[in-house]
């Protein structure tokens, strides 16, 4: 389990493009994507291609749960319900990935409205588009919830903490910055997978599938490959906050025993050894934070973060 | 997203009460159908007389009561129309051309046409130099109209004699006092200069819905009008569009219409006027009933960056924040009810609003959440 964890790069599971040097590569975006999260002004490239490397697996394996789902149900496309029955464990992710879903559908219906276009090409395109998505998503839950506890997110108003603590990260990043600084962060912000579509579906080698994931589930996916990344990056940030030792912390001499096997390695030493001078995270925090998070420790270990393959528990859902 | 604000285009500063709008006068019952029907051709005449660019000599400006024959015999339609190619290319063709050339051979209900003509050109020509006191005037004058057919569908025979009077009293005083011009705004009174700055939110866009009340065959609508497109495997509706004011109209079997695009209240109720006037002139009975502005578009620079992180964190319930989604903030204003939409360089788009003085009022809320934001 050790070693799986521990070199996610190795796993044999990801689709054989991969190993044969593939030419797409989200690297440049994701430390643009890393920075707008809370990564430092410039992220290092070898996190930002150890945490491509992670994202990659990780939606490769989510893909093909999905069309094991599509095939049960005896599909020909993975749906957003597919995805949504892989998320219904989770109900702090899954409730965010709703109000995603929503603000999606609100936006275009308040964007419609601006532009005298856009009105006239949904009056053509015929079909009720107005909350589309949310209808998806309320229809599917209202079949599969047996407990009422699904449907009762909708009605659900309590704060999201975890997003919580992101605003509140950026707000604080962002007060320091002055406007030019502040501009090329909101530009970094405003990148996400789905805005590059394209490059994401052959990143992620759609067309060799039999089982093709379908507009909306595409959307999902991407959604959900920049949740991987903003799950890293906040994980990877405390990890960082842990490796301080700092006076006074009872817990400072257990800290410094898990690290020994990292500190011991060749390669980790010497990134560690430039942690205290970069504010950048290092590849060996994802790692840390990847093996704390797939930990299997705990009386209620073996019932959650059922989707596992490799030992590499998906961070997204 | 938004365009700078336009040159100024002086918001309507109505200072001071307005005489009361002229009482209807004092009238019979409803009179027949085809009295009704002419004091109809009456009135769209005046308006069409206002917003026609075809010559006088074109069987439009005639006395009413040939082309009132033509609209209703119905067997006579396709004659008509064949016979008058003429009419055909005006019904459909508003382009751009300068009205204020309307000859003087024209008769006593349009001589103010060059007038308020006119005063269309200088309220459309942001740029020119109109005095102020034609614009109100125009507004009014528009409004007073707009009032009439808005309450056509209660008493036709109240209001077009109304409507004569009013029409009548303005070429005596073109560049006068306008406030005397009788009519009443039915909008809220607008405060156009917020206190804090000197910033005004401009019209971008209003989608106004009106009842043209009569069936319509829109194959023959789309055959016979110009700038029509009906694709009814794609969408039941023809779309039309006009230039002047360039503006969209959604134009349906039965008979309601929509239309997009125009920047004012004015503009919007002038062009759903010509469309309805298109949609008469091919031979159907159309009216103009419930005219009604469904949303308006309003945008404005605040010029000066805004950190929008701070603003989604403490204004939680009333904003989202997504960049990756949509690079502006979407803050829903509880009072009024407009949603907002901010932009980090400073621009905001208002929208929602059915009137005027609520993109106003909007904008004089947000005005100092945004400053307390403000990137320096």
């Amino acid at each position: 389990m050790n070693n799986t964890a521990a070199s996610p790069m190795s796993t044999a599971t990801s689709s054989s493009g991969r190993n044969t040097g593939k030419s797409i590569s989200f690297a440049a975006e994701l430390q643009s994507m890393m920075y707008s999260l809370g990564d430092a002004r410039r992220p290092l490239h070898e996190t930002a291609v150890l945490v491509e490397d992670v994202v990659h697996t990780q939606l490769i394996n989510l893909l093909q749960q999905a069309a094991e789902v599509s095939q049960l149900r005896g599909a020909r496309v993975i749906t957003p319900e597919d995805l949504l029955f892989l998320m219904r464990k989770d109900k702090k992710k899954l409730r965010r990935l709703l109000k995603y879903m929503f603000i999606r559908d609100y936006k275009s219906k308040i964007v419609k409205g601006i532009d005298e276009d856009d009105l006239l090409e949904d009056k053509l395109s015929g079909s009720n588009n107005t909350n589309k998505r949310q209808k998806i998503a309320q229809d599917f839950l209202n079949s599969i919830d047996q407990t009422g506890e699904l449907l009762a997110m909708f009605e659900d108003d309590e704060v999201d903490e975890v997003k919580q603590e992101r605003m509140e990260r950026a707000e604080r990043q962002t007060r320091i910055m002055d406007s030019a600084q502040y501009a090329e962060f909101c530009e970094s912000r405003q990148l996400s997978f789905s805005k590059k579509a394209s490059k994401f579906r052959d990143w992620l080698d759609c067309s060799s599938m039999e089982i093709k994931p379908n507009v909306v589930a595409m959307e999902i996916l991407a959604y959900l490959a920049y949740e991987t990344v903003a799950q890293l990056v906040d994980l990877a940030l405390l990890v960082r906050q842990d490796m301080v030792t700092k006076a006074g912390d009872p817990f400072s001499h257990a800290i410094s025993a898990t690290f020994i096997q990292y500190h011991n390695s060749a390669e980790s030493t010497a990134a560690c050894g430039v942690e205290a001078h970069s504010d950048a995270i290092q590849p060996c925090h994802i790692r840390e934070a990847i093996r704390r998070y797939s930990h299997k420790i705990g009386p209620l270990s073996p019932f959650t973060n059922a989707y596992r393959r490799n030992g590499m528990a998906f961070l997204a859902c | 997203m938004a365009s700078a604000p336009r040159p100024e285009r002086v918001p309507r500063l109505l200072a001071g009460c307005l005489p009361p709008y002229p009482p209807p006068p004092p009238t019979v019952g409803l009179l027949s159908m085809e009295q009704e029907e002419t004091y109809l051709e009456l009135y769209l005449d005046q308006c069409a007389a206002q917003d026609d660019l075809a010559p006088p000599r074109s069987p439009l400006f005639n006395p009413v009561a040939p082309y009132g024959m033509y609209i209703l015999n119905a067997s006579n339609l396709d004659t008509a129309l064949n016979s008058n190619p003429e009419v055909k290319e005006a019904s459909g063709d508003f382009s751009s051309v300068d009205l204020s050339f309307l000859p003087d051979e024209v008769t006593q209900e349009n001589k103010d046409q060059p007038v308020i003509s006119s005063r269309h050109e200088t309220e459309e020509n942001s740029e020119s130099q109109s005095p102020q006191s034609r614009l109100p005037s125009l507004s009014e004058q528009d409004i007073g109209l707009g009032l009439n057919s808005s309450s056509l569908s209660n008493s036709h025979s109240q209001l077009h004699p109304g409507d004569t009077d009013s029409v009548q009293p303005s070429p005596e005083k073109p560049n006068s006092d306008s406030l005397s011009l009788a009519s009443i705004t039915p909008m809220t009174p607008m405060t156009p200069v917020s206190e804090c700055c000197g910033i005004v939110p401009q019209l971008q866009n209003i989608v106004s819905t009106v009842n043209l009340a009569c069936k319509l065959d829109l194959k023959k609508i789309a055959l016979h009008a110009k700038n029509a497109e009906y694709n009814p495997k794609r969408f039941a509706a023809v779309i039309m569009r006009i230039r002047e004011p360039r503006t969209t109209a959604l134009i349906f079997s039965s008979g309601k219409m929509v239309c997009t695009g125009a920047k004012s209240e004015e503009q919007s109720r002038l062009a759903a006027r010509k469309y309805a006037r298109v949609v008469q002139k091919l031979g159907f009975p159309a009216r103009f009933l419930d005219f009604k502005i469904q949303n308006m578009v309003g945008s404005c620079d605040v010029r000066f960056p805004i950190r929008l992180e701070g603003l989604v964190l403490t204004h939680q319930q009333f904003s989202s924040y997504e960049p990756e989604l949509f690079p502006g903030l979407i803050y829903r204003m509880v009072k009024p009810r407009i949603v907002l939409l901010i932009f980090v360089s400073g621009k905001v788009v208002l929208t929602g609003a059915k009137e005027r003085s609520e993109i106003y009022e909007a904008f004089e809320n947000i005005y100092p959440i945004l400053k307390g934001f403000k990137k320096a």
